[in-house]
C-alpha cells in the first residue's frame, strides 16, 4: 500500500460532492466558514438567530466531514511512518486510540445530523483537514493536524455545546461534550508528541510551529473564532490550556483572529 | 397564466439563469393555483438564505441567493432549495388572502416562535403537493422555538399534517407549547 495518499482520491460516495480550496477561496461573495458566510459580518452562534438552527445544521456537517477526514489523517499516520527511523512505536498507538475516536465521533455525527434533519452529503465537503494531514513530516503532521485543526475543534465543539444548551437541545449538547473530551486528548497528544520529538531540534520545533500557524491561518477566515463576544465560534481557553497550549500560544491565536477581524473589516 | 420577471437578468456571482428561475417561479405558483404576474428580486452577493414578501399585490418577493442555491454545490442553482423558498412565500400569500389570517400581525412583526409555526404549516402543505419537504428539519428548527419537549413534537404533527388552519388556530397550538 502507497505512503501518503492523495486527498484527491479519498474515497467518497455519490451522496458526497468535494469543494476545492481554489472553488472556496474563490468564492466572490466569500468563503463558508461556521455554518455561515466569512463575506457578511457573521454574528455568534446561538439559537436566537434566525437562521441559527440552519447554521447549526451545516456547522454539524462540516463536523462530520472532518470527523471522516481526521479518521482518515490518523488512520494514514499509523500507516505511513516507520517504527523507529521515524516516529516512536507510542505515537502510532495514540494515533490508533485517536482513529478509534473519530470513528466514534463520525457515528455520533451521523445520529446528530438525522436529530437535526440534514441529509449525509446535504452541504458541499472541504478537504484541508485531511490536507493538513498529508505533510510528509509526522512532527508537522501532527502539529497541523492535532494542535491547529483540533484546536479549532475544541472551539467548534464547546460553541456547539453551549448552542445546544441555550436551545434546550439535551442530545446536542451532551453528544458535543463528550466529543469535546476526545478533541481535548487529542490536541494534548500534538502539544506532547511535538515536545517529545523536537526536545533538542529547534529548527524542526520553529518549523512546526510555523506550519500550525498557516494551518491556524487558513482556518481563520475574517477571524470567525476569537475572544470577542460576537465571535461565530468562541476560542475556548480553558480546554486548550488543558491541551498543552500556553498562555502566550493562546494569546497569539486570539491576536491572530483579531487583527483578521479588524482586516477584513476594512 | 403566471407571468414572472426575475431581477437581475443575468448574474456575475453566482450560476444562474433568469429564465430557469423564473420557470421554477411559474411552476410553483401555478401548483398553488396562483395566475398573476410575480416579480422576483434576487440579492445575488449574499450567500445567506433569507427571503421575504415585499408586496401582496402585486406579488413582489425578495430572496438572498444562498436560498436558491444548491448547498452541495456553491453558486450553483439549486431546484429543489428554490421550490422551497418560494413555495414557503407563495403559500404565506396565499393564506392571507384567504380570510382565515385577517388577524395575523405584519411580517416583520412576527416573533420567531410565530414565524415558524406558520412556517410548519406551510411546508407541511407544500410536501403533500411533492414541493418542498425536509420534515425533520423543519421540526428541529420548530423545536429550537418552541422546545425540545413532547407537548412542541406534537404541536408540530398538528401544524405539519392539517391542510387549512387558520392564523388563530396556529397561534393556539404555538402559545400552548410557550405555556408547557
Amino acid at each position: 500500500m502507497r505512503k501518503i495518499f492523495p486527498a484527491e482520491e479519498l474515497a467518497r460516495d455519490p451522496r458526497f460532492i468535494r469543494q476545492t480550496n481554489e472553488q472556496r477561496l474563490g468564492d466572490p461573495r466569500g468563503a463558508r466558514v461556521a455554518g455561515g458566510n466569512s463575506g457578511d459580518r457573521l454574528a455568534k452562534l446561538t439559537p436566537e438567530l434566525a437562521n441559527g438552527p440552519d447554521r447549526a445544521r451545516a456547522l454539524m456537517h462540516g463536523i462530520f466531514t472532518g470527523e471522516i477526514q481526521a479518521l482518515e489523517g490518523a488512520g494514514r499516520t499509523c500507516w505511513d511512518f516507520e517504527v523507529g527511523e521515524d516516529v516512536p512505536l507510542e505515537l502510532k498507538l495514540d494515533m490508533a486510540r485517536q482513529c478509534w475516536d473519530e470513528a466514534r465521533h463520525c457515528e455520533i455525527s451521523v445520529a446528530l445530523a438525522e436529530h437535526m434533519g440534514t441529509e449525509l452529503g446535504e452541504f458541499a465537503e472541504n478537504g484541508l483537514l485531511y490536507e493538513a494531514a498529508c505533510n510528509p513530516d509526522p512532527v508537522l503532521r501532527l502539529t497541523g493536524v492535532n494542535r491547529a485543526l483540533e484546536g479549532l475543534a475544541i472551539d467548534v465543539f464547546n460553541t456547539m455545546k453551549e448552542f445546544g444548551n441555550l436551545a434546550g437541545d439535551p442530545v446536542l449538547e451532551f453528544c458535543e461534550d463528550w466529543m469535546l473530551a476526545d478533541e481535548v486528548t487529542h490536541v494534548k497528544m500534538g502539544s506532547d508528541w511535538l515536545r517529545q520529538l523536537t526536545a533538542n531540534d529547534k529548527e524542526r520545533l520553529d518549523k512546526a510551529l510555523e506550519f500550525q500557524k498557516v494551518v491556524d491561518r487558513l482556518f481563520s477566515f475574517n477571524g470567525f473564532r476569537g475572544e470577542d463576544d460576537d465571535s461565530p465560534i468562541q476560542l475556548t481557553r480553558r480546554f486548550r490550556e488543558l491541551a498543552g497550549f500556553s498562555d502566550d500560544e493562546i494569546d497569539e491565536i486570539a491576536d491572530m483572529s483579531r487583527e483578521a477581524r479588524v482586516e477584513a473589516a476594512g | 397564466m403566471t407571468q414572472v420577471s426575475v431581477t437581475p437578468e443575468s448574474f456575475d456571482m453566482v450560476f444562474y439563469d433568469a429564465a430557469v428561475i423564473g420557470e421554477v417561479v411559474a411552476e410553483v405558483a401555478e401548483r398553488l393555483g396562483l395566475e398573476e404576474t410575480i416579480n422576483l428580486e434576487i440579492d445575488e452577493g449574499s450567500p445567506l438564505g433569507r427571503s421575504k414578501i415585499i408586496s401582496y399585490d402585486p406579488i413582489e418577493l425578495w430572496v438572498d441567493g444562498g436560498a436558491l442555491e444548491n448547498t452541495k454545490r456553491p453558486r450553483q442553482f439549486g431546484t429543489g432549495r428554490a421550490r422551497d423558498t418560494l413555495g414557503r412565500l407563495l403559500l404565506r400569500i396565499l393564506d392571507r388572502r384567504s380570510g382565515r389570517f385577517d388577524e395575523t400581525p405584519a411580517d416583520d412583526d412576527l416573533d420567531l416562535m410565530q414565524f415558524v409555526a406558520w412556517d410548519v404549516h406551510c411546508v407541511g402543505r407544500l410536501n403533500r403537493l411533492g414541493i418542498g419537504g425536509q420534515r425533520q428539519r423543519r421540526l428541529y428548527q420548530f423545536r429550537n422555538r418552541h422546545g425540545f419537549t413532547d407537548v412542541a413534537d406534537a404541536a408540530f404533527e398538528q401544524l405539519w399534517d392539517s391542510s387549512e388552519l387558520s392564523w388563530t388556530e396556529i397561534e393556539r397550538i404555538s402559545e400552548a407549547c410557550r405555556a408547557s
